[in-house]
């Protein structure tokens, strides 16, 4: 942090900023104008069509025309398909409780009170069982939903985290043994982390979802959903496993060279030393990953299932709804830019957090 | 491109689908359906619109889902036994052959390397596909020939740019075609009057007319281009299962023919007006045992969701948004192709 000393011969305040970023020269001035006025013709053009001209409440159908602006009564009639997919109607706040617990249990991890090798995987069990238990449900009085009929909002986070928390241990493990002093073990895992990352994601998760069940025996199967959060998470950890190996590489080898003669043994020497400092220094790329990962949960839909996209989809999906498609497309947009801007901006804090703590 | 990649995929998982199918003997479908008390039918990962989409609260309808709905009924006597599992169309044929889905009701093509290399089995024609052309109301064209010298939108490299392209040249009728790469392009330049007709499959020409800004601004004109049956698909194997699914659609045809619906069904049982009807409906014996249904099956799938002509009338027909033109799908003597079986 640097600190700025004020110019005495310099006026602050907001006319004197605007005078000085925006009016400095007369090229200046005519580029602020030209862009300014832009930029308000484009906002009020936005502000026209999604307020002022908009339709909330819908008292004939007719009146979502093409001339009208934005119809948002397509998302008051279409909202729950929208968040829940072809989750059974009647048991909608099952899906509605799994989402927060899920959406809580990523909070809580983010806390740095949960940053332990204990803590941080019994609070990832225990969610993904409260979430499954719900969804799935099959006692008291909660019928049986089977993971084909989950959708919406609850399936994309429930992907997005799984593909996480499965995939970030994997990359670790594929990162190390890339590393490995064995060729052999280096090699192989060289081997799989290329053809993993060559292969586009569809063709994977295809595989998994069609092709398993044709070829692998009945008990290995495991159902659909799972087989392509695995495979997912295999791709996600292929892209992972080379950040985080960078990571490792900008270490000096002196730290790695000065634990071995330390004797330090070798899970201390990657928790300890290794695996900190590859993710302080990766965690640009990571967070980068997580944010792709996040928005690539919607190729699912080509599999069938019924994820955020897909069900967005399929609101409009009918001849009542079928012009409404802005508005859905920018009710989708929203939700995913809450989820992926608190992503942003987390990073930005632990980025923040980890600069104060080690200079 | 992820077009390509999911058609090559798709073929891929056939070509190991058809190796594996073909080693394995399977057990009868019929009463694997009953032991599970449930059908697997396929929807669609997403909607096709009047075939397969979803209401407000997730529940699914569409002509295709009717049919789904109509043979779980037949089987297991209730539409609610029926669980609709989403595919895509380039999954449909690999969830099929790994026992994802009992049967494919998917707007699903009847052509010969299916049928024969793909290891498949198709039931009768249940819809027939036809391609229309639909022009624009104002022009007051009756037939394709009234639109002679027009001009007209087609998507570049498509099956019905060829379509159109014969239909015209053996019909001697001359137009100008004007060709989009994209769908949305092609419906934007419709939509603004730069063409005078556009081509295209049936359903998808009145998915189309309905998001226009003024859909009674297009007319689908009754002369069908070409036409494509669709049909039912099974597993090769699977006879006992396939002899309901024809005898189920030949049954909503009977019904229509005799004037069965929905709403006077109970009384026809009651007072049958032809021994046909008493045998359709169960009233004498015989026509259920003999493929291992309750005698009362077509009785069950009639109150359940109607006859053809009532499901086509509430999918896509008059009675829904689409109004797609009845036109072949109508009965043998409503000059349609459609026809009954014989229920002796």
């Amino acid at each position: 942090m640097s600190l700025t000393l004020s110019n005495p011969d310099n006026p602050t305040g907001f006319v004197a900023a605007l005078r000085k970023h925006f009016f400095a020269t007369k090229l200046d001035a005519v580029i602020s104008l030209v862009f300014g006025a832009l930029i308000i013709w484009f906002v009020m053009g936005v502000v026209d069509w999604a307020i002022l001209d908009a339709i909330f409440r819908l008292e004939n159908r007719d009146q979502c025309t093409y001339e009208a602006g934005a119809c948002w009564a397509v998302i008051e009639s279409r909202g729950r398909l929208i968040m829940f997919g072809l989750y059974p109607y009647a048991e909608q706040w099952r899906s509605t409780l799994a989402c927060f617990v899920i959406i809580a249990t990523m909070v809580l991890s983010c806390v740095p009170l949960f940053w332990s090798v204990r803590r941080l995987p019994a609070l990832w069990v225990g969610g993904f069982t409260v979430f499954v238990l719900l969804m799935r449900g099959g006692f008291w009085n909660m019928p049986l939903v089977t993971s084909e009929q989950w959708g919406g909002l609850a399936l994309t986070l429930f992907i997005f985290s799984a593909v996480f928390v499965i995939g970030m241990p994997l990359a670790v493990l594929f990162a190390l043994a890339r590393r490995s002093d064995l060729p052999v073990i280096a090699k192989s895992f060289g081997l799989i982390i290329d053809f993993v990352r060559s292969l586009p994601l569809l063709t994977i998760l295809f595989a998994a979802a069609v092709v398993v069940p044709l070829i692998a025996p009945e008990a290995l199967q495991g159902n659909k959903l799972m087989r392509v959060v695995v495979a997912f998470a295999v791709f996600f950890a292929a892209y992972q496993a080379e950040i985080i190996r960078a990571g490792m590489q900008s270490t000096s080898a002196g730290q790695e060279e000065a634990a071995i003669a330390l004797g330090m043994p070798y899970w201390s020497l990657v928790v300890d030393i290794l695996l900190p400092q590859a993710f302080r220094n990766t965690l640009p790329s990571t967070i980068n990953q997580a944010v792709i990962t996040f928005k690539e949960t919607s190729i699912v839909t080509f599999v069938g299932f019924f994820e955020l996209m897909a069900s967005g989809n399929a609101a409009i999906g009918t001849g009542e709804w079928g012009n409404q498609y802005v508005e859905v497309y920018v009710f989708l947009a929203f939700i995913y830019f809450i989820f992926v801007f608190g992503l942003s901006r987390y990073g930005a804090w632990l980025e923040t957090r980890m600069r104060l703590g080690h200079g | 491109m992820t077009n390509s990649i999911i058609k090559l995929a798709g073929a891929a998982a056939l070509a190991l689908s058809g190796a594996t199918a073909s080693s394995a003997q399977e057990a009868n479908l019929l009463d694997t359906i009953k032991e599970r008390d449930s059908l697997l039918c396929t929807g669609h990962n997403g909607s096709y619109l009047g075939f397969a989409e979803v209401d407000g609260e997730g529940a699914w309808q569409g002509f295709d889902i009717e049919f789904c709905k109509a043979l779980a009924t037949a089987i297991l006597g209730s539409p609610d036994k029926l669980q609709v599992i989403p595919v895509s169309f380039a999954q449909r044929f690999p969830a099929l052959q790994s026992g994802d889905v009992d049967v494919i009701i998917k707007v699903t093509g009847w052509t010969q390397s299916r049928d024969t290399d793909l290891g498949l089995q198709f039931s009768r024609p249940y819809f027939i596909g036809p391609f229309y052309t639909m022009a624009k109301t104002e022009l007051g064209a009756e037939s394709i020939a009234d639109l002679d010298g027009g001009v007209f939108c087609v998507n570049a490299g498509t099956t019905v740019e060829r379509v159109l392209a014969d239909y015209m040249e053996t019909n001697g009728v001359s137009y100008e075609p004007l060709a989009f790469e994209k769908g949305e392009e092609l419906r934007a330049a419709f939509y603004n009057g730069r063409c005078d007709a556009i081509a295209g499959f049936g359903p998808f020409l009145s998915a189309t007319r309905v998001n226009a800004p003024d859909p009674d601004g297009f007319t689908i004109l009754g002369d069908v281009m070409k036409l494509e049956p669709e049909g039912i698909v099974v597993r090769q194997g699977q006879e006992d299962f396939l002899d309901v699914i024809n005898w189920m659609v030949s049954a909503l045809l009977m019904a229509e023919e005799s004037g069965i619906t929905m709403a006077n069904v109970d009384e026809m049982k009651a007072n049958p007006p032809s021994p046909t009807i008493e045998r359709l409906l169960g009233v004498t014996p015989g026509v259920g045992e003999r493929m291992g249904l309750s005698d009362d099956w077509a009785y069950n799938v009639i109150k359940a969701v109607g006859n053809y002509g009532e499901i086509y009338d509430r999918t896509v027909g008059e009675g829904s948004r689409y109004k797609l033109p009845r036109g072949l799908n109508n009965l043998w003597n409503n000059g349609g192709v459609l026809y009954p079986l014989v229920l002796d």
